[in-house]
């Protein structure tokens, strides 16, 4: 469980809060979508969950967050990175390696896992990923998409009780990101793993996730199941945040009272309801 | 092609090589271009980088390699030239004369840099970053600290080469022109150091922090999952560098042209 209660923080370098009194907890297994507009705070959310606040950027921290048993400013960095594996934004810098190999080892050279228990580990978590055939390929040769995926797949490996993801699919096209996110969903379903992730693809976010939180100006605005969250689309489009065009209408059918059910999040369901209506 | 020093797969001896050993190697050639200033050796040396080079299909990365430091030792040359006053008189100088044997000190010059500058390269090509940092933590008890940083660095340097790139090409989309001339093209260009500096200190960073939370700070001598172990080709290539620094060490007792230390104070 992650357990973040009345946090706040003030990089150093800053004069404002990048977050305020945040108080969010999320479940084990839960598969959890972070958004909100650009500077609002969400990767500053993510830094917070794997302990990189305050142990990498220093500033004013106020308020606690417990990942798991830690509470990450009394655990070391490492400790936390044992629980969490985190994919940040900037995948270039991330890679350690010139192989995809040698960057999927990595991790599970450091954190000692069993020698004999290291080649499945690296064949499932590429499978896992899709991106077998990659497994010898130079990491210069690769494209944004598919180091996304290398990342991913290294984290993986590492078979973390959470995984926290920075805009995973930032380099995706829209059916890749949906694979990746099919994948992701799948993996952690059969393993238990928490994953939480900050996409800019709303309607990605509201296909996968159980549970969504919308950030604005550093603050939570909306936390709830996608269908609850996305019923506020006019507050959400407010703050910057666009709804799939599919739950737009159906709220715009709310609105003028001519249906009463929950929001919708996908075409099926906004297609079923547009049926029973017009009937 | 290969960018500037990035991995050039391959199944050569030299790929297949430990990395250690290839380093020593590769060091063990170095000095032996500095034990003399017999040009045939040198130029002995030369063709055997060269043979190296083309077993590992990089004849054109060794000749574009040779052709930078050859231009880069042009000064180092200059300075052998005019401060070196042996052989027949060609033209007096205020302070001596260029004489033929002042030619000879600065071919040799270009021809030493250039044949203990390959071999080094070469090794750079043909290993992985990987295998060198964890072959010489694992075989040399180097800590892995100093290890990623210098893999960190080498590995940074196409990164910041590409951002440098796409930096000059919007610049160049915005109507700058960087087809001119040298000067004006450093003077174009030292602006841009500055979006390139911020950039470097971000991508490492974040590097930094990346590494960390992968257990970094975990990260033992044994961690590493490949071994290294020496070979007999291994052990037959070290010999046969080593061999070459008693060549170098004998032709300078056989036929003196120079001290070791001349030879290093001349090359520098």
């Amino acid at each position: 469980m992650i357990y973040l209660k009345d946090f706040s923080f003030k990089y150093a370098e800053h004069d404002n809060f990048a977050l305020r009194d945040i108080s969010l907890i999320i479940p084990d297994g839960c598969f959890v979508g972070i958004t909100g507009a650009a500077g609002s705070g969400k990767s500053t959310l993510t830094y917070a969950m794997n302990g990189i606040i305050p142990h990498c950027y220093p500033g004013d921290f106020y308020g606690s967050v417990v990942v798991g048993s830690l509470d990450t400013v009394e655990a070391s960095l490492t400790d936390i990175s044992r629980l969490v594996g985190s994919v940040c934004q900037d995948i270039d810098s991330q890679m350690v390696s010139s192989v995809v190999e040698d960057e999927i080892l990595y991790g599970l050279e450091n954190f000692g896992v069993a020698k004999d228990e290291i080649p499945s580990r690296v064949s499932e978590a590429l499978e896992a990923m899709g991106i077998s055939d990659l497994r010898s390929r130079s990491i210069d040769s690769l494209s944004g998409g598919q180091k996304q995926k290398v990342a991913l797949a290294a984290i993986i490996a590492l078979k973390p009780r959470i995984l926290l993801l920075d805009e995973p699919t930032a380099e995706l096209d829209p059916a890749s990101s949906f694979n990746v996110f099919s994948l992701l969903k799948n993996y952690a379903t059969e393993h238990g793993m928490t994953v939480v992730v900050v996409e800019q693809k709303i309607a990605l976010l509201a296909d996968f996730a159980d549970k969504l939180v919308i950030v604005d100006d550093g603050r939570i605005r909306f936390d709830g199941t996608p269908q609850e969250v996305l019923s506020h689309s006019d507050e959400l489009l407010d703050i910057g945040v666009n709804v799939p065009r599919s739950t737009s209408l159906i709220n715009r059918l709310r609105k003028r009272g001519l249906y009463r059910g929950a929001a919708v999040c996908d075409v099926a369901d906004a297609v079923r309801v547009c049926k029973e209506v017009l009937a | 092609m290969a960018k500037f020093l990035e991995y050039v797969p391959g199944d050569s001896l030299m790929h297949r090589m430990n990395p250690v050993a290839k380093v020593l190697c590769a060091l063990l050639i170095s000095i032996a271009c500095f034990c003399t200033s017999n040009l045939v050796f040198l130029c002995a040396v030369l063709a055997i980088d060269f043979a190296l080079a083309a077993s590992c299909h990089m004849t054109k990365q060794a000749l574009g390699l040779a052709k930078a430091v050859a231009i880069f030792s042009i000064i180092l040359a200059l300075i052998a030239l005019l401060t070196t006053s042996t052989g027949t008189q060609l033209v007096a100088l205020p302070w001596g004369y260029i004489g033929t044997g002042s030619i000879l000190a600065a071919i040799t010059v270009v021809i030493r840099l250039v044949a203990c500058a390959v071999p080094l390269f070469l090794v750079m090509y043909v290993t992985q970053l990987n295998d060198l940092a964890n072959s010489f933590c694992k075989i040399l008890h180097v800590p892995y600290k100093y290890a990623f940083t210098f893999t960190s660095a080498v590995h940074f340097i196409p990164v910041f080469m590409n951002d440098m790139s796409q930096i000059m090409q919007a610049q160049t989309a915005r109507g700058v022109e960087f087809d001119c001339g040298f000067v004006k093209k450093i003077r174009l260009m030292a602006p841009l150091c500055v979006p390139l500096l911020i950039s470097s200190v971000r991508k490492t960073n974040s590097a930094a922090i990346a590494a960390e939370v992968r257990g970094f700070n975990l990260r033992t001598r044994d961690s590493g999952f490949k071994e290294y172990p020496f070979t007999l080709v291994d052990v037959v290539c070290i010999l046969a560098c080593a061999l070459l620094i008693v060549v170098a060490v004998a032709l300078n007792v056989v036929l003196p042209g120079g001290t070791i230390f001349m030879n290093l104070l001349a090359s520098f």
